[in-house]
């Protein structure tokens, strides 16, 4: 009677366990673009937030400002307390030209965008650092993205539009 | 000799039938094909009251006279139909001998149909959790419990029969939960509070699936589950009941958020003394857990009474009343980066976003219903009851408030016709106040207070038509809120019921409604960062839900039920983004935007072998929901439920388990918001061990066996792998 028992116990164990094998959430799933920010610089009192965006092609004019990714409601503002910070993009595949951080002075709204935001830092090409960094993001994890940002060197947006800002 | 004497006295005695000249007697005995006398019922088709045997089996039978279909029938044997011929004022012996069956006892459900009628006379699916799955699975909480009905999902606390809830935050809920019949959904927002009812009280439930408005009224949209407390016994009784147990740790270093093994704990005591005119049974009952995450813990403490008063044959009164007090800490959302220091993980499923740090809720509740029943005659009963729900939760960071009444009466009224069952009619008055003082019901953090009203009349009548048993029925609902929106709703359902050699068909076709929640019409609040505005002039959404289904009993060994379902619904209420200049951030808000169709499958294979010590069950159900007015899937509704169970008793040692597969949730509400967070399918064991000797019993129950880590709304992860033992001492 014990053996017909343990045996059918064992295959229901069996079957129950290899339709639930893995597959569960896994540590460490980056969403699309992950990494670690570090901070220099003094932090400027003004500062209403800082963020991680990327973009697929280079924000050449005031119109291709706003296209980044992920949308305005999945982005998360850095904490700013001078540690290094992981942070996660959630964003589709595909490739991205640039991946920068942006500082949001206190009193942003859109149209005051040109002199409210500044591009603190960005991804860079490990090959050429002077360059942005290109990184595609695809069923493969991608590298970690790690950059610096340096609140001493922030850059107005108009900076790399084409004709750039004086 | 003496057998025929007694048959001849029998057949002798004055009757009001047997003098008649238009009437006959029919006289003999039921007996096992041993010879053993039975107490068997024989009853002739065309109505008459039927005849119980005596202790020797003889049974004395008056019949029109002509041609007659007698039954006969005894629990546990096979039936005999007999015709027989039978002249005016003559007299005949028929006897009996019945062979031995293995018979599955048909359960009596009270749900579907507002009153007592036999599982397979249900015009709807019917999903049972009854007291030996409960005691099998030992499980702590009525949701628990409910959980494990097949083609029940729950996702976050929100019940969804057949994909009909979804999920919305506990705003409003599509299915209506009765305790004995008695409707127990909040009055402010419509939910359901799981924890009001102890389970310890909770004898049985059953799960009408598909619309049941044409008899409930709003809520029913989805379906009704109905909480069947205990019967209380004569004399003395008594239950201890202690649990204890463990959470299992993150199964990843990078998860680790303690440096402890959580645990939970609990004890409840129940005792009851009856006689035959007076019962009463009263629970006490407390628990505690750590929690599987990060603030996470909660104490409850419960208690729950009911008495009963029979001053005479079919006359019952019964009082019943519970209140729990649950503090809970809030797990508001999973944290990411940027709203905690994720250590360098995208996600962090045990740890709060840092914006809900000490959050916790304060929420106390109970009801108190009375209800006499009557039973005038055996072809009348009514009932009239009175209840009063009330919710008081105080919530901490952010600090809101909220205090609902809901007081509900009812009078209902079933008269069956002069061939007992044959025709069924049942009829009732309902009415309902619902009432709201709360700080997020009001304009810009004012205190608000808001109450609605419900009147309605209903009724639905059951006729034998040949083999067919056909309903028809219609509920009429009017609302009124604050005094001023108005709102009628009619909800007409047909039915049939055919029993074949291929098992039981049955059909029917309902609307199915639920009326906007006070809170879905006034509360303002924040969720998700965002702000919730009101929206006083909803509507109420509506649907039409249609079933088809075949219930066929496989020998003495099983039973396989399956059904279609689709339901068209209209002005669905759903959260959904609005931007009105000159603001520029969106808000939310409920409205009546969608129009949805949810049609699928239901099916479940019962195994109970006769004398067998194994019992298996599968049920299946798949879901096809889209939202018609986008093109799009509906949100939170997984396409694909499968639910194994197999169970084992070997002496006084059983053991069994689980497993339950929900597809990955294809689509979430505010995507732009969680769209990008993993989402997997959820593959859940549950094993569990048992031993039983007199009065003593010991579970052991390991819940979520695997550890899988999932979740099935956005950013909460669902309860890791719990190990806990179970201690019963039943006197």
């Amino acid at each position: 009677m014990i053996a017909p028992m343990r045996s059918r116990v064992a295959c229901a164990a069996l079957v129950a366990a290899a339709l639930a094998c893995n597959e569960g959430l896994q540590p460490n799933t980056c969403p699309g673009i992950c990494g670690t920010v570090t901070f220099r610089g003094a932090l400027p009192d003004s500062t209403q937030a800082v963020y991680v965006v990327a973009y697929h092609t280079f924000p050449r004019s005031r119109d291709s400002l706003f296209t980044f990714q992920p949308p305005v409601t999945l982005l998360r503002a850095l904490p700013l307390d001078g540690a290094p910070a992981f942070y996660a993009l959630p964003v589709d595949n595909g490739r991205y030209e640039w991946v920068a951080a942006v500082w949001v002075k206190q009193g942003f709204n859109l149209a005051n965008a040109d002199s409210t935001l500044r591009e603190a830092g960005y991804y860079r090409d490990p090959a050429d650092p002077a360059q942005p960094g290109v990184v595609n993001v695809n069923a493969q994890q991608p590298d970690s993205i790690d950059f610096v940002i340096d609140f001493g060197q922030m850059h107005p947006p108009c900076r790399y539009y084409n004709p750039p800002c004086p | 000799m003496k057998r025929l004497l007694i048959l001849t006295v029998l057949a002798a005695a004055p009757s009001r039938t047997a003098g008649a000249q238009d009437t006959a007697v029919i006289v003999g005995t039921v007996a096992d094909t041993l010879g053993q006398p039975l107490r068997g019922t024989v009853r002739a088709d065309g109505g008459g009251r039927p005849v119980v045997a005596d202790g020797r089996g003889h049974y004395r039978l008056g019949v029109p006279a002509g041609r007659v279909i007698l039954h006969v029938t005894h629990i546990g044997f096979r039936p005999i139909v007999d015709t027989v011929t039978v002249a005016a004022g003559d007299s005949l012996e028929r006897n009996y001998l019945l062979p031995a069956a293995a018979v599955e006892l048909q359960p009596t459900i009270v749900t579907a149909a507002k009153r007592s009628q036999l599982l397979d006379r249900a015009v709807t699916s019917v999903a049972l959790v009854s007291d030996t799955d409960l005691a099998h699975r030992a499980v702590a909480t009525v949701d628990e419990a409910v959980n494990r009905a097949p083609g029940v999902l729950f996702l976050n606390g929100q019940v969804n029969i057949r994909g009909s809830s979804g999920f919305v935050e506990g705003l409003g809920s599509r299915v209506l939960l009765l305790v004995d019949g008695v409707p127990a959904n909040q009055g402010d927002r419509g939910g359901i509070d799981w924890d009001m009812v102890p389970l310890a009280q909770v004898e049985r439930v059953e799960v009408v699936k598909g619309a049941g408005s044409s008899l409930y009224g709003s809520s029913a949209f989805g379906g009704v589950v109905n909480l069947i407390t205990h019967e209380i016994p004569v004399g003395w009784h008594g239950r201890v009941r202690a649990t204890g147990g463990a959470y299992a740790n993150p199964p990843a270093d990078a998860w680790r958020f303690r440096d402890y093994t959580g645990g939970l704990g609990g004890l409840d005591v129940t005792g009851s003394y009856g006689t035959e005119a007076v019962r009463g049974s009263l629970t006490l009952g407390g628990r505690h857990s750590d929690g599987y995450r990060e603030q996470d813990r909660s104490d409850q403490w419960e208690t729950a009474g009911k008495a009963e008063w029979l001053p005479q044959p079919g006359t019952r009164v019964m009082a019943s009343g519970a209140w729990t007090s649950h503090q809970y800490e809030v797990f508001p959302t999973w944290c990411v980066p940027g709203a905690c220091d994720t250590r360098g993980q995208a996600f962090q499923p045990f740890m709060i976003d840092r914006s809900g740090r000490g959050s916790y809720t304060r929420s106390n509740k109970g009801y108190f219903a009375a209800t006499l029943d009557r039973t005038p005659s055996a072809r009348f009963a009514w009932q009239a009851r009175g209840s009063w729900l009330r919710t008081h939760f105080t919530d901490f960071n952010p600090d809101d408030w909220s205090v609902s009444n809901r007081l509900g009466a009812e009078l209902r009224g079933v008269r069956r016709g002069s061939g007992g069952d044959d025709r069924v009619v049942t009829f009732g008055l309902e009415g309902a106040h619902s009432d709201v003082t709360s700080d997020i019901f009001g304009d810009r953090g004012q205190v608000g207070d808001h109450s609605q009203v419900e009147l309605a009349a209903y009724g639905e009548a059951e006729q034998l038509v040949g083999p067919a048993r056909l309903t028809a029925g219609t509920r009429l609902d009017y609302f009124s809120v604050d005094g001023a929106k108005q709102t009628a709703v009619l909800s007409p359902r047909i039915g049939a019921v055919l029993p074949t050699g291929a098992g039981t068909w049955r059909a029917s076709a309902g609307r199915g409604f639920r009326a906007p929640t006070l809170a879905e019409r006034f509360v303002t609040t924040r969720a998700f960062g965002f702000d919730v505005v009101s929206n006083p002039n909803l509507d109420p959404e509506t649907a039409w839900s249609f079933e088809v289904g075949n219930a066929l009993p496989l020998a003495s060994w099983g039973r396989l039920d399956g059904a279609l379902f689709w339901t068209e619904a209209r002005r669905l209420l759903e959260p959904t983004f609005v931007l009105v200049p000159p603001d520029t951030v969106p808000k939310i808000q409920i409205r009546n935007v969608s129009r949805a169709r949810l049609r699928g499958l239901d099916a479940s294979l019962t195994i109970t072998p006769f004398a067998s010590p194994l019992s298996a069950s599968v049920a299946y159900t798949f879901v096809d929901a889209r939202d018609l007015a986008t093109d799009s899937l509906l949100a939170f509704r997984p396409k694909h439920l499968l639910t194994l169970a197999a169970d084992y008793r070997w002496r006084a040692l059983s053991v069994g388990g689980d497993f339950r597969y929900t597809s990955r949730i294809d689509r979430i509400e505010l995507e732009p918001v969680f769209g990008g967070d993993p989402r997997v399918s959820a593959k859940v064991l549950d094993l569990r061990a048992g031993w039983q000797r007199g009065s003593l019993s010991a579970r052991l129950l390991v819940t979520n066996a695997l550890n899988y880590i999932y979740n099935l709304v956005p950013r909460t992860l669902e309860p890791v792998r719990t190990a806990s033992v179970v201690l019963t001492w039943t006197y």
